[in-house]
């Protein structure tokens, strides 16, 4: 299954684009998508800026609800990752 | 109305003082607090040229409303509020953020902007990236929203 995982924050630097699809197996969940983040973190040698990125960040549903790990993603579904904030 | 809350995208619109004191102006209320935040020149002796944001539109004008509502419960039910925060390039020395109260008296006024204030940087997603004289730029670290339980 393919999840869209729309990008904020400092998760920018993991694509030019704003939505980087991601390649997941089959019935995955945010657990899933958590150590699906980390590999590709290590793959684009990104470890030293990103490296808390898939433990610290949370994940929003396409109706901007907080999910969690044991949250059951769908094909196609479009995922927002919320790296730590910091407005104001 | 009493309450304005928007996301402002530079280049669309600038943040205005005037607007927001347009805004809060009640012959009710007798008091007004005004909180402009600025973009500064320097951050952990970095001289810093400009600060991007980036925000997650819908998410953070949720919480403004969440927050303003519930600084309006918590002080002064009758408070008129105008919040406007930045979102993309902004150069030093320009409005990143602008929170604008009246209130009945002054005590209220001054503790809804804080409140405000404080509750943004620990419930709005918006992130910012700072750009340094030295041509580098990066993402500043921040408060996770995920549950402290679940982090290990």
């Amino acid at each position: 299954m393919k999840i869209q995982l729309k990008l904020y924050g400092s998760s920018k630097l993991l694509s030019d684009k704003e939505i980087l699809n991601i390649e997941l197996p089959k019935n995955s969940n945010i657990e899933t998508l958590r150590n699906a983040l980390s590999k590709i973190i290590s793959e684009k040698y990104l470890k030293d800026k990103l490296q808390n990125l898939s433990k610290t960040s949370a994940f929003f549903s396409e109706d901007d609800e907080v999910i969690n790990n044991k949250y059951k993603l769908k094909d196609k579904e479009l995922i927002s990752i919320i790296p730590p904030i910091g407005g104001g | 109305m009493t309450l304005h809350a928007a996301i402002v995208k530079i280049g669309e619109k600038k943040i205005s003082s005037d607007e927001a004191k347009k805004f809060i102006l009640s012959n009710e209320n007798g008091a007004e607090s005004i909180f402009v935040g600025r973009v500064r020149n320097e951050n952990s002796r970095k001289k810093v040229t400009a600060v991007t944001y980036d925000a997650h539109d819908q998410a953070v004008i949720k919480s403004f409303h969440s927050i303003c509502n519930d600084a309006k419960s918590k002080f002064d039910k009758s408070a008129s509020i105008f919040l406007e925060h930045a979102k993309g390039y902004v150069p030093v020395g320009e409005i990143s953020i602008l929170i604008a109260v009246s209130s009945g008296h002054r005590d209220e006024a001054f503790k809804i902007c804080r409140y405000i204030l404080e509750e943004i940087k620990h419930q709005s997603p918006i992130w910012k990236k700072e750009h340094y004289a030295e041509g580098k730029e990066e993402w500043l670290p921040g408060h996770s929203l995920r549950p402290k339980e679940e982090i290990k």
